[in-house]
């Protein structure tokens, strides 16, 4: 049992730098602009598939396919925004508004990969990230190993944006008070839209780190706006290492849920823990932390 | 026309819209709902295929009668479907051809049978289907037909314990409970592993089965994406098992090219051996026409919606030469098939069912699927034990 459960652990977390990499994106727009971005998964799903095109049509490594892909989603993830911000400033229920665009624009981008790459199954056919790595009893692909360390600098190269930069600065300023911050000189037109490309950027790495480690079909994007979202909320607004710990903790929940009990409880454990940690801690494990610090 | 009264020239004007009409009145409509987006489009897009080259073939040997085939998404979602259904018998289609997935086609099936629409799929297993009454519902393929291919198997490679992976949802999941009791009554030790369909990392389940189960073969009840996922967790934890068996959509050309590195030895059920070859001309001409249409290889979804659609076409050929069409007599006719099909001979019982339905199993070999069971049918010999690493 000890070694079902040390496996179990180790797959969680590994399952859960990806995660952390999918929810980055949307909690920032969420903590910048108040906006929960529903086609995030969406944006996730056409970097993979984009991963997918460079692969067999041009024989790209998944990874090499990044910078290609990031052209592709940050492009899309500022179409999205230009379609948000038009919408704050016409609309008085900005927030619903919001909801039901993003939405929508979700349903339009699975439909075009839809009908772009067809509802097959797709996955990498590159056999050096498929290969399996054994450390002792950790069994896992070398796939997971390298996007846990990509997960892991990326949540550390946001934190230090974020608290270091003065545009991360900015961001945090605006989303912390955008009127305020308008007066202290800050453009918040110009902090939204970097929050969005960065968050397109976010997505890129977790479309193929997906991409590289399952399986892809069109209809996954809705599914991985949901995990995002619960981690995001999880974590509480405007945490970046409460991100990752969300993210890890949803992670080996979930993987400890089907070694000890049974992989068909795997979601709903996520769900439970999700909203045992609400009611007790309303504003997320690190968002409570943060207002009573 | 100075030979012709001139009551009768006014007659013949006045009737000639009539007689146009008249000559186009027989193009009639058949309707569909399909998951052609949303979880399960790939079946949707698959089983359309087939059916638009029924509606070519069809149109293009009948003189008397053309079909227009009616098509709206279901987008895989129950409720979708049961509009869909809705808004094709507004349009005044006289039967449907149903789509994919149980619980997408019970609730749709429920709305045709209120319209008294004849409703005839092939993409729906549950048991439940077929035991609600329904005087208009037909189908195709059943679980039974699956399980039998599994159970031959099994016995023919004397297997004495399985541990069976499976989704959730309602057609995997009754399946994979019908091969449990199968096999428990054969005195087989089963091992049940239910899966959420949003899972994606296999591996704890896996790894369950390597360290606990240790069985003889681990069998896979899900979708393409599952297999995908169960396989590559098995690649890495390499369980001691000596086969990898899986149901619908495993054991097709279609797997081997896109995962090939995942398919080698494993079994799943089909119809044929793969590529197929046609050896009659109605076969034939079904090939030359998908090779027309869409340029790829015949899969066995395509070929599961050309049969589906072919019979009902054929029925409402059948009714409507007798006038029995807007009567209800598509179901009669429907229910007086009896021929050999692609997926071998049709006929329905006093429930729609179609007893003879039965599946092979077909392995991976070297990019292609031979027949390994039953042992009469086999096109080649079965690699076993065998596994993809």
């Amino acid at each position: 049992m000890t070694e079902l459960i040390l496996q179990a652990i180790y797959s969680g977390l590994l399952a859960g730098g990806v995660y952390a990499l999918l929810s980055l994106g949307l909690a920032l727009i969420f903590g910048t602009m108040r906006i929960i971005n529903l086609a995030h998964g969406e944006l996730v799903l056409l970097a993979a598939y984009f991963a997918y095109t460079l692969e067999t049509r041009a024989g790209f490594h998944p990874l090499a396919a990044i910078p290609l892909a990031l052209l592709l989603v940050c492009a899309c993830s500022l179409a999205v925004y230009f379609l948000v911000s038009r919408i704050r400033v016409q609309g008085g229920q900005r927030e619903l508004h919001t909801l039901m665009l993003t939405f929508a624009i979700g349903i339009i981008l699975t439909n075009t990969i839809l009908l772009i790459w067809s509802a097959d199954v797709r996955a990498t056919a590159t056999q050096g990230l498929q290969v399996p790595l054994q450390v002792g009893v950790f069994y896992s692909m070398w796939s997971e190993i390298i996007f846990f360390g990509i997960s892991l600098v990326l949540v550390a190269g946001l934190w230090w944006w974020l608290s270091r930069s003065w545009y991360g600065r900015a961001v945090r300023a605006v989303s912390s008070n955008r009127e305020a911050a308008k007066l202290m000189g800050i453009n918040p037109h110009r902090t939204e839209w970097i929050s969005f490309l960065i968050a397109g950027v976010l997505a890129t790495f977790a479309g193929v780190a997906i991409y590289s480690s399952g399986v892809i079909f069109p209809s996954l994007g809705h599914a991985l706006t949901i995990k995002a979202f619960i981690i995001s909320v999880l974590a509480g607004v405007g945490s970046i290492p409460g991100i990752l710990a969300a993210a890890l903790l949803i992670g080996v929940t979930e993987a400890l849920t089907v070694t000890l009990f049974s992989s068909a409880l795997q979601e709903m454990t996520g769900m439970v823990l999700f909203l045992l940690v609400l009611f007790v801690l309303p504003n997320g494990l690190f968002g409570a932390a943060a207002r009573r610090g | 026309m100075k030979f012709i009264s001139k009551p009768i020239q006014i007659l013949t004007i006045l009737l000639c819209p009539f007689w146009f009409a008249a000559a186009h009145a027989d193009e009639i409509k058949v309707g569909a709902h399909l998951s052609l987006s949303g979880a399960t489009a790939r079946a949707g897009s698959g089983f359309l295929e087939g059916m638009k080259v029924a509606e070519e073939m069809f149109n293009a040997a009948s003189k008397k009668h053309k079909i227009k085939l009616v098509v709206i998404d279901d987008e895989s979602v129950p409720a979708k479907a049961v509009s869909a259904v809705e808004k094709l018998a507004a349009e005044g289609v006289v039967g449907i051809v149903g789509g994919y997935g149980s619980n997408v086609i019970g609730p749709a099936s429920d709305m045709a049978e209120k319209f008294g629409l004849t409703y005839l799929t092939a993409g729906g297993v549950s048991d439940e289907l077929t035991k609600r009454g329904h005087k208009h519902f037909f189908r195709l393929n059943n679980n039974p037909g699956y399980e039998r291919g599994v159970m031959t198997l099994f016995e023919e490679l004397k297997v004495k314990s399985v541990s069976i992976v499976y989704s959730t949802k309602e057609a995997p999941a009754k399946l994979a409970i019908g091969v449990e009791k199968a096999a428990q009554a054969k005195g087989i030790k089963v091992a049940m592993h239910p899966f959420d369909p949003a899972i994606t990392d296999f591996k704890p389940v896996i790894n369950k089965i390597r360290v606990i189960d240790k069985p003889e073969v681990i069998l896979m009840s899900g979708y393409e994406n599952d297999y995908v996922g169960i396989i590559r967790a098995a690649k890495v934890l390499k369980p001691q098992v000596k086969a990898m068996i899986g149901m619908w959509s495993l054991a097709t050309t279609k797997m081997s090219s896109e995962f090939p590195d995942l398919m080698t030895n494993v079994i799943g059920s089909t119809m044929f051996a793969q590529p197929m070859v046609f050896t009659k001309p109605q076969d034939k001409r079904f090939a030359e026409t998908y090779q027309r249409m869409y340029a790829k290889e015949v899969d066995y979804q395509a070929q599961f919606g050309f049969t589906k659609a072919e019979l009902l076409f054929e029925a409402v050929t059948r009714a409507a030469d007798k006038g029995a069409l807007k009567k209800g007599g598509l179901s009669e006719e429907l229910r007086k098939t009896d021929r050999d099909t692609f997926i071998g001979r049709v006929t329905f019982d006093e429930y729609g069912d179609n007893p003879n339905f039965r599946l092979r199993m077909g392995q991976h070999q070297g990019g292609k699927v031979v027949v390994v069971s039953p042992r009469a049918d086999s096109t080649g010999a079965i690699v076993y034990p065998g596994v993809p690493w």
